[in-house]
């Protein structure tokens, strides 16, 4: 075989190069994992027509449509137009014709134009599960015009409660669905349901004064899932109205040092957690000298340092009162090989703007 | 005397209404629910007629507002004690026919088993009025037209809401009077006749049917099912269990108050005495005592009626789905059973 592919501009493009020459995969977004039913369809077209006629889930919720020719790349892009205006464009309000908020315009049948900013993943959240606090899908909506088109690279991942089915701890960005509960102890009958359930399926925090008849909480580790809601018979206790995120940073899989990400912010408002994000083009941007390149947000953290992170990433937020922000984090990794950061100082990366 | 009135004299009749009267009905809490962004309608005092909900089946039943979840009973120090502070404002309540009709199983309970009369429940229940709502025929929980709870007869008015506004029937004088001026009609309210679900409730007076019916498989199934949660109980129109709570106020064991707080047959412990022994410590143990004492046993002995409404609120509220009228359906299937195996020779079922 004989082929002369920039194989970097397809995957720009969103058509990841296959082990078989001249063969690629196309990766079509679904902000949330949420679309249509109709959409399975046109799935189906792509892959009859132009692919292998198989399918696979992409582990970042896109729909994977293996087996792809080169020379029916431009033919499936062409088809694809509808599904990108209608998803991201109409659904997700997504301004196309701007890359990391800077204009540039956007040729309808050239298909994807960036895939650094990856699709946002969700758990199917409160739209269906009984423990969801929100719906992870709307917000994976509201998310997607501030972090598409962009190449800087950033994986988020949404769970609809503390139980983190979505794995918002492996990430660069996880939210996670939260409520502050409030306790009506004039509708306790003191059954000790929550506090079992607390127990056995959260914090423990919870306990019953026998001399009161009340549940008492030690709010400082209650993590806001709400099993103490579900669990009441009496409707005792109840999520507030306000949906508050908690946001879990720097998590990753990889080669190097994976590691589970660490709390960032606790009770966040959908606000402040939308006008974080914001912040993040500006952040990477920052660290990586305004060159884009292939790097999970941990690693932008662990150059620029948290601090100059929190920095970057909160300013001009206007945090909610409830808001809590991590004064430090304490990463704990995975180190493959031992004592892997120490190293001569030449090989130390980078961050900021480096001058001339 | 009927009326049918527009919106603004809805309004109007209210605050005529309030003027005299602390006004309760079903009334939508956003938000509240079990579940994220569900809802939870309850009884709660309300002051426009767009807080009333009265399309919808209340999640929690009418009786807390006579008899509620806690409520304090007297106040002590060390050697005197002071009763609780009653409301003098008197209460209109609007509830749906099963709500009105388990009143009476709330009053035979409070008011007059064993020849006592509960003062905390009659200094209320003297000062209610009863507004009947109609239902429109309830949802598909509903069976009160099987237990006989759908016309109930102790109300004062009954209205009939809709978008246009309200039908108004008038069958206790003292209120004629909020109407004058209002718009007449010849209004009259009807009940449900029939609802979509029926229940045959088993006849269980032979003894021998009673006993093998006890240790009939059956109730198994909710050893597994049934996680003894007591919303079912919560829920209950009827059910009147409570528990008594001193609670001392501070470090000092002498001043406090005693609370009643509701209790629930459904919840591990509720039958526990000294030294810790439970008469009924399965799920399925407990279940079988509530489908009884709903359905045989509080009409054995106080003769009038069944305990249960049908009003179906515990159905509605299980996490679990298990429905009463189901299990109900199961019972009277096990009693057939029952019945023919002791016909044919007293061989007990297994
Ligand atoms: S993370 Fe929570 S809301 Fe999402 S699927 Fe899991 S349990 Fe449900
Ligand atoms: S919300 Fe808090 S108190 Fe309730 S179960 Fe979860 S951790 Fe426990
Ligand atoms: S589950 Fe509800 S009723 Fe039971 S102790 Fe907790 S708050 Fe009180
Ligand atoms: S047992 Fe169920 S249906 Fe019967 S009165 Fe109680 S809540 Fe209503
Ligand atoms: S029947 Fe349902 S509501 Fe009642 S205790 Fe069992 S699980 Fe809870």
């Amino acid at each position: 075989m004989n082929h002369d592919i920039d194989v970097k501009k397809m995957r720009i493009n969103c058509f990841r190069q296959s082990k078989v020459p001249g063969e690629f995969m196309l990766q079509m977004r679904a902000p949330g994992g949420m679309v249509d039913a109709k959409y399975l369809s046109s799935i189906e077209h792509i892959s009859k027509t132009w692919g292998d006629g198989n399918f696979h889930f992409g582990t970042r919720q896109t729909f994977d449509i293996p087996g792809i020719k080169y020379e029916n790349i431009d033919a499936v892009n062409e088809y694809i137009e509808n599904y990108i205006t209608e998803v991201d464009e109409e659904l997700c309000d997504v301004d196309m014709d701007k890359v990391a908020g800077e204009p540039q315009e956007w040729d309808v049948k050239s298909g994807y134009p960036t895939i650094g900013a990856r699709n946002i993943t969700a758990c199917v959240g409160n739209y269906h599960c009984i423990c969801g606090n929100m719906n992870t899908y709307e917000l994976a909506r509201k998310i997607e015009p501030i972090i598409f088109p962009s190449h800087y690279h950033i994986k988020i991942n949404i769970s609809g409660c503390p139980n983190d089915c979505n794995k918002a701890h492996m990430c660069d960005f996880g939210i996670i669905g939260t409520a502050k509960m409030e306790y009506h102890p004039e509708r306790c009958i003191a059954c000790g349901a929550c506090v079992r359930n607390c127990e056995h399926g959260a914090t423990r925090v919870l306990s019953l004064n026998e001399d009161t008849g009340r549940v008492e909480k030690d709010p400082c580790c209650c993590v806001g899932c709400g099993e103490c809601v579900r669990a009441c018979p009496a409707g005792a206790w109840t999520r507030s109205e306000k949906k508050l995120y908690k946001i879990i940073i720097g998590g990753r899989t990889g080669r190097q040092t994976p590691r589970a990400g660490k709390m960032f912010l606790n009770w966040a408002s959908e606000d402040v957690v939308l006008n974080v994000l914001r912040n993040w083009q500006k952040f990477s941007a920052w660290v990586m000298d305004y060159k884009p390149e292939y790097l999970h947000g941990g690693h932008l953290i662990d150059r620029a340092g948290y601090k100059k992170f929190k920095e970057i990433i909160l300013d001009g937020v206007e945090l909610n009162p409830e808001c809590l922000v991590a004064e430090d984090i304490f990463w704990h990794e995975t180190e493959y090989r031992s004592n892997f950061n120490v190293k001569p100082l030449s090989m130390h990366h980078t961050a900021g703007p480096q001058g001339e | 005397m009927g009326y049918s009135l527009n919106p603004d004299q809805t309004a109007e009749l209210l605050n005529r209404l309030a003027e005299d009267y602390r006004i309760y009905a079903p009334k939508r809490f956003p938000k509240q629910g079990r579940y994220s962004d569900t809802d939870i309608i309850r009884y709660d005092r309300i002051q426009t007629p767009d807080e009333i909900v009265w399309d919808q089946k209340s999640d929690y039943p009418a009786k807390e507002v006579i008899s509620p979840i806690q409520q304090a009973l007297f106040y002590f120090t060390e050697d005197e004690y002071r009763e609780s502070k009653k409301a003098k404002k008197p209460v209109l309540l609007l509830a749906r026919p099963c709500d009105i009709t388990a009143q009476l199983v709330q009053e035979k309970i409070y008011a007059e088993n064993g020849g006592f009369k509960d003062l905390y429940y009659d200094r209320v229940h003297n000062k209610v009025k009863f507004a009947v709502m109609d239902c429109g025929g309830g949802d598909d929980t509903c069976f009160c037209v099987s237990m006989g709870s759908n016309k109930p007869e102790n109300y004062s008015l009954a209205f009939k809401f809709d978008e246009n506004g309200l039908k108004a029937e008038v069958s206790d004088d003292c209120f004629a009077d909020y109407f004058d001026g209002m718009p007449e009609d010849d209004f009259t309210p009807e009940f449900v006749e029939e609802n979509e679900l029926k229940v045959t409730i088993p006849d269980l007076s032979d003894r021998d049917v009673r006993l093998a019916l006890k240790s009939h498989p059956m109730w198994k199934e909710f050893d597994k099912r049934c996680i003894s949660c007591g919303s079912c109980t919560v829920a209950c129109s009827t059910c009147t269990c409570f528990t008594t709570r001193d609670i001392c106020y501070g470090d000092n064991p002498e001043v406090g108050e005693r609370r009643r707080v509701t209790a629930s047959c459904q919840v591990a412990g509720f039958d526990q005495m000294a030294g810790q022994r439970e008469i009924r410590s399965t799920a399925g143990d407990r279940m079988r005592y509530k489908i009884l004492h709903k359905f045989h046993d509080h009409k054995a002995r106080f003769g009038d009626r069944h305990m249960c409404v049908g009003c179906g609120r515990c159905t509605h509220m299980c996490p679990e789905f298990i429905s009463i009228s189901a299990t109900v359906n199961k019972m009277a299937d096990a009693v057939d059973e029952i019945k023919a195996s002791l016909a044919d020779g007293g061989n007990h079922v297994e």
